[in-house]
């Protein structure tokens, strides 16, 4: 276990490298530089000694190490864009919202998903079955910003029970959180449903039915336990991937969130909030992916008592 | 048994008898010739401002889908855009099959080294979204159908190399294959006609499956302004205008949004149903 953690870091260490310079060098390649734009052209001398100001005439390892180095001790730097405060101020300003929105669309779509695939599976061939199903493959399809846009306009536009965007109002919180659960929602549901139809074919099932147990704890205590290992794993990076989906979310609602951010970023140059954010992204799904698989093994007797997965 | 029935004639039959892909089949099928067709069903072309002094209308009998803000008739707009989203998603599929093919064969077949370093591209993939990959790529070329392309088969190729790599992995210890080396085939040969061959199956499925996800990215990117520039006629490009007119004229902003949920919808149900079909064991994952 230890040993397999440790090839697991060693990789992880070796990706997030990789990503660092192939993010660096793609960001700086972009043609044009932070003080380009035209609402205030500057004249070059003036160009130079800006740049010259932000390190950005140095040659380009020179930078990457420099900003690297900063990385190494929680420094990102100072954004473009804002310079009155450092990236990780603008963060820890930007990211709650996004946080709470796409947190509770996470903790609300998971459980419902679960319920949602749980009575597919013990209705197989019904309509509810159908329905669920039919749902969760729009839920997994389609782009989230035609989800919020289809929430706009039957409960904003049509009905008017609640108001298309904001932030102030907590009843302006209810769409956006119900787009964010949508991909949880119709993710979980699809892989309950497979995932305890697989374990109802199973031979220890016939045997519990053959003990005479009844069907109910045939299926909480026996079936629901082994179905869930695979559901397990796939939890956490679903949670980080609201982050990207802020990006449409927020934009369509109006959020004053992390999501302009990324866009932002890229269209003004700002190289440090740029590089920290797909960094920080980055190394959250890295982690997410090694939480999950130690938390499966442990989940797993198979893995835990040092046997073949 | 007086006839043998090929494996083809069962695929088919398990694929008839899905009725959510027969018709998603159906669907994409109507899509797909509206799009080839599509200077035949509509009035205008799709950058014609010919009913300028019309603009914003709504849908009409002359006018299926309405008036956009700029006097184009937007059906044209919405059928002349499933040929930008289609021709996206297929090339873009094509792509990701060309790249996925060669290194997931040459993963499965190797394994060690090659099958590590394989990996490790994978997990690259993995961990970086591929939007925030895509706008940044997008900023550096300018957006535009190639880089759409590029950047969609960047990020499909992983799903069809895993498939192709599981399938060839399951194959290589096959004494068809044990055969093939003592006769002294090199792996290269052995790869191309026995490998590849029987790896047919996952590679349509990765195909297909790969069509929805280039689309998706199209529209997102589209949405986000750094897609297919205007007046080409881009469907995320069109909610994005819509939006802003969703209050008065909900035409803008409905017509395009359904378009691309039934186009992507229909895509996966089918790709859904041809996996189930033509490799029953891995019905429902």
């Amino acid at each position: 276990m230890i040993r397999f953690i440790l090839g697991r870091l060693l990789s992880i260490a070796l990706t997030f490298t990789v990503v660092s310079v192939i993010v660096f060098l793609m960001m700086h390649s972009v043609p044009g530089g932070p003080f380009d734009g035209n609402d205030m052209p500057v004249s070059d001398a003036v160009k130079a000694k800006l740049n010259a100001s932000l390190g950005l005439d140095k040659p380009l390892y020179v930078q990457y190490f420099k900003y690297m180095w900063g990385v190494l001790h929680f420094d990102f730097g100072i954004p473009f864009q804002s310079p009155g405060e450092t990236v990780l101020e603008l963060l820890a300003r930007a990211w709650p919202p996004s946080l709470i929105l796409g947190g509770s669309g996470v903790l609300i779509g998971t459980p419902l998903g679960i319920l949602l695939g749980i009575a597919a599976a013990l209705n197989r061939n019904t309509w509810i079955d159908y329905v669920v199903s039919a749902l969760s493959t729009l839920g997994m399809t389609i782009p989230v910003f035609v989800i919020s846009m289809m929430l706009i306009m039957v409960f904003a536009v049509w009905l008017g029970w609640l108001p298309a965007s904001g932030w102030e109002k907590p009843n302006s919180w209810i769409l956006p959180i119900a787009a964010y659960a949508a991909i949880p929602m119709a993710t979980y549901a699809r892989y309950t449903r497979s995932s305890m139809l697989d374990q109802m074919n199973k031979p220890f099932v016939t045997v519990l039915r053959a003990k005479g147990l009844s069907e109910r704890r045939i299926i909480f205590q026996h079936v629901l336990r082994n179905a869930a290992l695979p559901m397990v794993t796939v939890f956490l990076p679903m949670f980080i991937g609201t982050a990207t989906g802020s990006i449409f979310v927020e934009a369509m609602f109006r959020v004053p969130g992390l999501g302009a951010y990324f866009v932002s970023s890229i269209n003004l140059r700002d190289y440090p909030l740029e590089m920290a954010l797909i960094l920080m992204i980055t190394m959250m799904f890295c982690v997410a992916y090694l939480i999950s698989d130690i938390v499966y093994a442990l989940l797993n007797p198979r893995i835990r008592f040092g046997g073949k997965p | 048994m007086s006839h043998e029935r090929s494996p083809l004639y069962f695929a088919l039959r398990r694929f008839a008898d899905n009725k959510a892909a027969v018709v998603s089949g159906i669907i994409l099928a109507v899509i797909i010739l509206m799009a080839v067709f599509a200077p035949l069903i509509t009035l205008t072309g799709y950058e014609d401002q010919d009913y300028l002094t019309e603009a914003l209308g709504f849908p009409s009998a002359a006018h299926w889908f309405g008036i956009d803000d700029l006097g184009r008739d937007f059906f044209a707009r919405i059928v002349y855009g499933a040929r930008v989203s289609l021709s996206i998603g297929f090339t873009a599929a094509f792509f990701s099959v060309v790249i996925g093919i060669p290194l997931g064969a040459i993963a499965g077949y190797y394994g060690g080294a090659a099958d590590w370093f394989v990996m490790r591209l994978i997990e690259l993939f993995s961990v970086v979204p591929p939007l925030l990959a895509a706008m940044l790529l997008g900023a550096l070329t300018n957006g535009g159908f190639v880089t759409i392309v590029v950047i969609a088969a960047l990020f499909g190729w992983v799903q069809v190399c895993l498939l192709v790599r599981a399938q060839v992995k399951a194959f290589r210890e096959k004494e068809f294959v044990r055969a093939a080396q003592a006769l002294g085939a090199n792996p290269g040969y052995i790869i191309r006609r026995h490998l590849i061959p029987n790896s047919v199956s996952p590679i349509i499925v990765g195909f297909v499956l790969a069509i929805p996800l280039a689309m998706m990215l199209e529209a997102s990117l589209s949405f986000l302004g750094i897609g297919v520039p205007p007046p080409v006629p881009s469907w995320g490009q069109m909610i994005n205008v819509g939006m802003n007119f969703m209050y008065f004229y909900w035409h803008l902003a409905v017509f395009p949004t359904a378009a691309l949920a039934i186009t992507v919808l229909a895509t996966t149900l089918f790709g859904d149903g041809l996996r189930d079909a033509l490799d029953p064991t891995l019905k429902g994952r």
